[in-house]
């Protein structure tokens, strides 16, 4: 368990819907949802959740603290919005999934290999470096998640969509060089970091 | 009384004149109805054919009109001619346009219509213009009987139109639950928040106000009498007894909470941190606004949960089988007194249906945003002790959960202050049997000294009689309208507006009773009934089944009719053995004659004659409409409206056999629990005298099969006329009736 | 009728359906004299449009039967039909209103014979069905209609069809130079009896109102049980005609919804359930009723109601807001997708036809009643002292079933009598 971790266990008790409207984006939304279903039955990925956004909404009511936040299920939000357009009650759904991911993932409690919590890392490491994402760089990255041999085999099957890209131009080669950073990227470092501390300081964690 | 001299108007408009003979009808009309005036028009209604009548009546005397057009139910502005009787021959509806326009028709149509003239001339001649009844009672005053927030609003809002109120309350003051209340739920936008209950107003504009006289610590313990005369007697509690005459009635019982102790596996009972939403409200005005404290030992309550339905929408029959539609948004207040005290405090409603209908839907989503959490659940126990544990069933997780609280309100409903079941003598869910533990000792409201019973008769549950739907005031006691949660489950709100219905009501009852004027649904009918004293045996059948609780007996036992309590249906007409009973307008004779007067053809002319004695409200404009629609039926049938089947004597259908009619319908409305009829109970009275026609066929040695009866709704506009055509064929079947002469 | 006089002890009720001609007659009945506007050719407004109420499953014309005699016996009584307000000045006890009277262009010397309509060849949408099918340019709006006296349709006015109706009438009832008129009446106080109006099933994209045949709302459906109603009382398809024996109900079509109405429409979960009788009606066990909600609503006494539908083996109740509907192409059948969210169960239901149980909107948003009176933030009426002897009834104010619309409408007829009273200094 991280640090960060039990210290919001011992702050909050059994309280995980408070734990969730101070720590969450979105978070004091929660309440308002009156178990109807229909972001449930929108989400086009519907059939692969665990536990569907209304059902994760009643789990924080219920103080389901760990089953809530080592679930893969808030990762297989992909931001249609669907849900929020539906819900009745206005609720932003898109951003509470993506909240709670991220809040799990800060408390270190995320499941460790799911594939979007890795691909988000990926690309928000990329898009730092540089301010701008490199996406030749991404890509190859991504193929070798797991692992050298997954990567070439990837590699060989996008091949003919990375040479049409190519020549349509969509592609940058020379990306694998690096380049391609934007003007004062490190003026973004600073204000990350900046907005990091903001944000660390607003929801009292630990920096 | 003066003579009556019957004009008959036939009509030639809307096709009469092409389809029918109507110079045989006029002959018709002056030999066998007797008119001394005839005449006919080419189209009656307009504004020419109406001022010849008009003409008639005032020159020649003209008392007794026929009309022989269309339906009594068209052109009845047209038609509506003062201080005369009025008959009207539906040639137009009841023959040609249920009648083929063929050549081969045409002597069966002319019949038909020939019949209906004939059954118009001897309808008129035995109606009476009503007078008024010269024993009506002239006081509009209002009693209301219960001083909670539904009788203060019945009272406030007479008065404010005019009427003196006599409003007396049981306990020693004003305001009943709703001053027991800490807040109440909000009645205007946004619907966010408790607002003030507004019951010290109230209790001070009735103190302020002339012309309500309050009577506390005081109880009915006599009404008698009728819409514009009650009597009652108004007793203390400390002894005494005043006798005040009052013109309606307005009952205002209240409920009250239903025992929580009977919930004992909810910790009803057992615990003193387990309280009904009335503990809860006690509890709130205690802390008036501070944090709310547990009764047990004082502490803060830092978590509550509200059960819902405990107690209510019971299916195993030991509890209240009913909503009481209130308590979802009563436990979404309650739950707001602690968050806004403390946001802190842990709130939480199990619920398995939220209902929060109209506006209560922002009310709910404000407790929301305050953190009071909704869980859809079932709560099977409530465990005492220091800290309860309420234990549920969670359906949205199907999960087995548990909940700790500092205290527990249990949502537990209302049961109805309703007094007496008359029906089955105090059986129904009374609250004060409910105290005795079962010992019912029910105490009556209004200790009527109606023939029929002390109080007002329930419908459901123990809730005040009411047509539901269309016409919720309407009781089944003329001028004593309940209102509020003893009618049926309800909020503050609510009430408020049902009791200034109910004031309405109660005036126009007083109002109408002064002009000697029905109440509904026969408003401004002047006739009443009236009794012939010589032949009366005493058998008391119209006092017993008048559906309307309107007849006594008097000290030697003859019926004792209280006019302004009478409906008009004609009940206790079609109950009376020896038919001594009739109104001006409507009487055993005014159907008899119309029945008699029909000419019936002989054994051999293959031309059977069917009687169908058919609703006013409903079956005859079934037909009307069938009509309109040129849905055809059979030529031998003779339709007579009669007020309501409960009104139909069975001396009209013997008489119609032995004199050769050769098969007999009635069409009534449905009756039973969801019974239809305006009467309420007539329809289920005449149901019930017809199941013995049988034995009488029999005697006459005829066919079961030459009487039906049977229940046709207003929509049965394809299916009545089917109804009378399978009698046609039956009668073919059997063949005709071997009792013509 | 247009000449009808009145005076500030006058009252005047705007709307003419059940809550209108309920607030009209109580107060006929208490002896006032009264004038009731009804925008529509007929009085009976929405009630007149349905086969049955819960929870007695008896019949609306029923009570419109009796409330129609009470109106034809009541001499205090006025009624205009075709009319609506477009004014009102002064205050409590002393108002001027104007309205405005459409041409029906059928005079009162119309016998209702119907040899207008037999003469005439256009064909019309018909709105009493909910525009679902046609009927002639001259008509009786409904069988019971009152004032029972044909309407020669605008559209017809200046074409051969007018002329050949106007030569089939004998009797000189139809009079094509009707012009459309003003009035100003004196009036003490107003009763507001507009009523409501089914929501725009259209704009819940997802349901495909718009899209699909076999999606259709509640008052369709409940004229689809009309013997006299487009299609003759059977419950059928609107695709292919065939018979609709699986049928599919969503509650709060439109209600409890931000996106929509924010109010719960409380009549919605009990007609659903009154509904789902229907398919038994026609259909016996082979009928197939699903009712998808989020909270079954039948309060007080029609909780009855609910458990007796509940203990139907051919009714299910699925706990979810269904996400959206898809068609079957081939079929046209409609398939519901969604969760129930007891227990989480995804479900792609196959039905014959899916019942929208639309929301209640009032039918004039009360922020633009002339007059000005409070309304809330769905255009309901508002009860408040500042609108001083306007006096909302019914769904005007709010939505309520027949029972409680009565209610409010006897409620409201008081409220009006007290100004009246108050004019005339009645001493009781």
């Amino acid at each position: 368990m991280s640090e960060l971790n039990k210290v919001m266990v011992e702050k909050y008790r059994n309280d995980f819907l408070k734990e969730v409207e101070a720590n969450v984006e979105e978070g004091n939304w929660v309440k308002m949802c009156m178990q109807c279903g229909v972001c449930s039955g929108s989400c086009p990925f519907g059939p692969y959740w665990e536990h569907p956004p209304q059902e994760i909404f009643m789990m924080v009511r219920a103080g389901k603290r760990e089953e809530v936040l080592t679930s893969e299920s808030m990762w297989m939000c992909t931001s249609c919005y669907n849900c929020i357009v539906r819900c009745p009650r206005e609720l932003p759904i898109t951003h509470i999934m993506h909240g709670l991911a991220n809040y799990a993932h800060r408390l270190g409690i995320a499941p460790k290999m799911n594939p979007t919590r890795r691909f988000a890392k990926l690309f928000w490491q990329n898009i730092i470096k540089g301010g701008r994402v490199n996406e030749l760089k991404l890509s190859i990255g991504l193929y070798f998640m797991d692992g050298f041999s997954n990567g070439v085999k990837k590699g060989l099957e996008m091949l003919p969509v990375g040479l049409g890209l190519l020549k349509t131009g969509r592609l940058n080669p020379f990306g694998l060089l690096g380049g391609g950073k934007c003007k004062g990227a490190s003026d973004i470092h600073k204000m990350l970091k900046k907005a990091q501390e903001i944000e660390n300081r607003r929801k009292g964690f630990a920096s | 009384m003066a003579d009556i001299k019957i004009g008959a108007y036939v009509c030639k408009g809307c096709g009469l004149g092409e389809r029918l003979n109507t110079a045989q009808l006029m002959t018709v009309a002056q030999r066998e109805g007797k008119a001394q005036v005839v005449r006919e028009h080419e189209f009656l209604c307009n504004s020419a054919g109406i001022s010849m009548i008009k003409q008639d009546i005032e020159k020649e005397g003209v008392n007794h009109v026929v009309i022989a057009a269309c339906s009594r139910r068209a052109k009845t502005d047209a038609f509506g001619f003062d201080s005369v009787a009025i008959s009207r021959a539906n040639l137009r509806e009841g023959v040609i346009w249920v009648q083929p326009d063929t050549d081969e028709a045409k002597e069966i149509t002319q019949e038909m219509a020939a019949d209906y003239v004939r059954m118009g001339c001897a309808e008129v001649a035995k109606m009476q213009i009503p007078q008024i009844n010269p024993s009506h009672g002239n006081n509009k005053r209002i009693l209301v009987v219960g001083g909670g927030i539904s009788g203060m609003t019945s009272a406030i809002e007479a008065a404010k139109a005019g009427y003196e109120v006599l409003l007396v309350e049981k306990t020693g003051q004003l305001g009943g639950w709703a001053a027991k209340l800490y807040r109440r739920v909000p009645s205007h936008e946004p619907y966010a928040d408790p607002m003030e209950t507004g019951v010290p107003a109230l209790v001070r504009q009735i103190e302020a106000d002339k012309r309500i006289t309050v009577h506390l610590n005081s109880t009915i313990s006599r009404t008698s009498g009728a819409p514009g005369q009650f009597s009652v007697d108004i007793s203390k509690e400390s002894g005494g007894t005043s006798t005040e005459n009052v013109g309606a009635v307005i009952m205002a019982s209240g409920f009250e909470p239903y025992d929580l102790k009977k919930l004992p596996e909810l910790g009803g009972g057992k615990s003193p941190d387990v309280v009904d939403q009335a503990g809860l409200e006690q509890l709130a005005r205690a802390a008036n606004g501070a944090a709310i404290k547990r009764p047990s030992d004082g502490k803060e309550i830092k978590s509550v949960v509200f059960v819902q339905c405990a107690g209510q929408r019971d299916e195993s029959g030991k509890h209240l089988a009913y909503c009481s539609g209130h308590c979802c948004n009563t436990s979404i207040k309650q739950a707001m007194y602690f968050k806004d005290s403390n946001p802190n405090v842990d709130a939480v409603v199990v619920y398995t249906d939220l209902r929060t209908p109209g506006n209560g839907e922002d009310f709910y989503r404000s407790a929301q945003r305050k953190g009071v959490i909704f869980t859809k659940g079932t709560v099977s126990e409530v465990v005492p002790g220091a800290e309860l544990q309420v234990k549920f069933k969670d359906l949205i997780l199907n999960d087995d959960a548990v909940a700790k609280a500092d205290l527990v309100v249990l949502a537990t409903g209302m049961v109805a202050n309703s007094g007496v079941d008359i029906d089955t003598a105090g059986g129904a869910p009374n609250v004060e049997g409910q105290k005795e533990g079962g010992e019912s000792k029910v105490v009556s409201i209004l200790n009527l000294t109606y023939r029929q019973g002390k109080d007002l008769p329930l419908l459901k549950h123990g809730f005040n009689d009411s047509h539901f739907i269309c016409f919720p005031y309407e009781t089944r006691r003329t001028g004593i309208y309940s209102c509020g949660p003893v009618r049926r489950p309800m909020d503050a709100q609510q009430a408020i507006e049902d009791a200034t219905g109910a004031a309405l009501k109660a005036i126009q009852a007083a109002e109408n009773a002064a002009l000697g004027r029905a109440a509904h649904p026969r408003s401004g009918d002047l006739s009443f009934p009236t009794f012939r004293r010589e032949g009366c045996t005493q058998c008391k059948r119209c006092t017993v089944e008048c559906p309307f609780g309107a007849i006594d007996e008097d000290e030697q036992r003859y019926p004792q009719f209280n006019e302004s309590r009478c409906r008009r249906c004609g009940t206790c007409m079609g109950a009376c053995p020896v038919r001594v009973i009739s109104f001006e307008n409507y009487s055993v004779d005014t159907v008899g004659y119309q029945i008699k007067s029909v000419d019936i053809p002989d054994q051999f002319s293959e031309k059977p004659r069917i009687l169908v004695l058919a609703c006013e409200n409903d079956a005859y404009p079934a037909l009307d409409m069938a009509a309109m629609n040129k849905i055809q039926y059979s030529a031998f049938a003779r339709i007579v409206p009669v007020r309501c089947l409960g009104s139909v004597n069975t001396i009209w259908i013997n008489d119609a056999l032995t004199s050769g009619y050769d098969g007999v319908v009635l069409m009534g409305c449905q009756k039973g629990d969801n019974y239809q009829c305006h009467f309420v109970k007539g329809s289920e009275m005449a149901y019930y005298r017809m199941s013995k026609i049988d034995d009488t066929l029999k005697g006459m040695s005829l066919e079961v099969e030459r009487v039906r009866t049977c229940e046709v709704a207003i929509t049965d506009i394809q299916r009545a006329p089917k109804i009378i055509n399978e009698m046609a064929e039956t009668i073919q079947k059997i063949g005709l009736s071997p009792m013509k002469f | 009728m247009s000449g009808a006089v009145a005076t500030n002890e006058t009252i005047l009720v705007v709307g003419g359906g059940i809550s209108g001609m309920t607030a009209a007659l109580e107060a006929a009945e208490c002896g006032k004299d009264v004038v009731l506007v009804e925008k529509n050719p007929s009085l009976g407004g929405r009630v007149s449009q349905l086969y049955k109420y819960f929870p007695k499953l008896c019949h609306p014309t029923c009570g419109m039967e009796i409330n129609l005699r009470r109106i034809k016996a009541n001499k205090h009584l006025r009624v205009l039909t075709l009319a609506e307000v477009d004014k009102v000045e002064g205050r409590a006890g002393d108002y001027t209103v104007t309205i405005r009277l459409r041409p029906r262009y059928v005079n009162e010397n119309c016998t209702a014979c119907g040899a207008c309509a037999d003469a005439v060849s256009t064909e019309i949408d018909n709105p009493f069905n909910y525009k679902l099918n046609k009927m002639k340019a001259a008509y009786l709006p409904f069988n019971m209609a009152y004032p029972q006296r044909y309407v020669i349709d605008s559209s017809i006015i200046g074409t051969p069809d007018a002329e050949k109706a106007k030569a089939a009438c004998k009797y000189d009832a139809i009079d094509l130079g009707m012009k459309e008129q003003t009035m100003t009446l004196k009036v003490g106080a107003i009763v507001w009896a507009t009523g409501w109006r089914p929501y725009d099933a259209a704009k819940i994209q997802p349901y495909g109102y718009d899209r699909y045949d076999n999606v259709i709302t509640s008052v369709e459906f409940e004229r689809m049980m009309d013997p006299f109603g487009p299609t003759a009382g059977k419950l059928v398809r609107p695709s292919d005609g065939k018979e609709a024996k699986n049928v599919a109900f969503i509650q709060c079509a439109g209600s409890r919804d931000r996106n929509h109405l924010k109010h719960c429409s409380r009549i919605c979960c009990m007609a659903s359930l009154k509904q789902s009788t229907y398919v038994n009606e026609q259909f016996g066990d082979q009928a197939q009723s699903t009712i998808y909600y989020i909270d079954i609503r039948a309060i007080d006494r029609l909780e009855d109601f609910y458990q007796k539908v509940r203990a139907n083996p051919t009714v299910k109740f699925v706990k979810s807001k269904v996400a959206n509907i898809t068609e079957d192409r081939e079929s046209s059948d409609v398939i519901l997708h969604g969760v129930d969210t007891e227990g989480y169960h995804r479900y792609d239901n196959r039905h014959d036809l899916c019942v929208l149980a639309v929301g209640m909107e009032p039918s004039v948003d009360a922020r633009g009643i002339p007059g000005g009176v409070h309304a809330d933030a769905s255009g309901f009426l508002e009860a408040d002292a500042a609108n001083g002897a306007i006096f909302g009834a019914g769904c005007a104010t709010n939505a309520l079933d027949v029972n409680r619309a009565v209610q409010s409408a006897t409620a409201a007829s008081l409220r009006a009598i007290q100004v009246i009273n108050k004019v005339s200094g009645a001493e009781v």
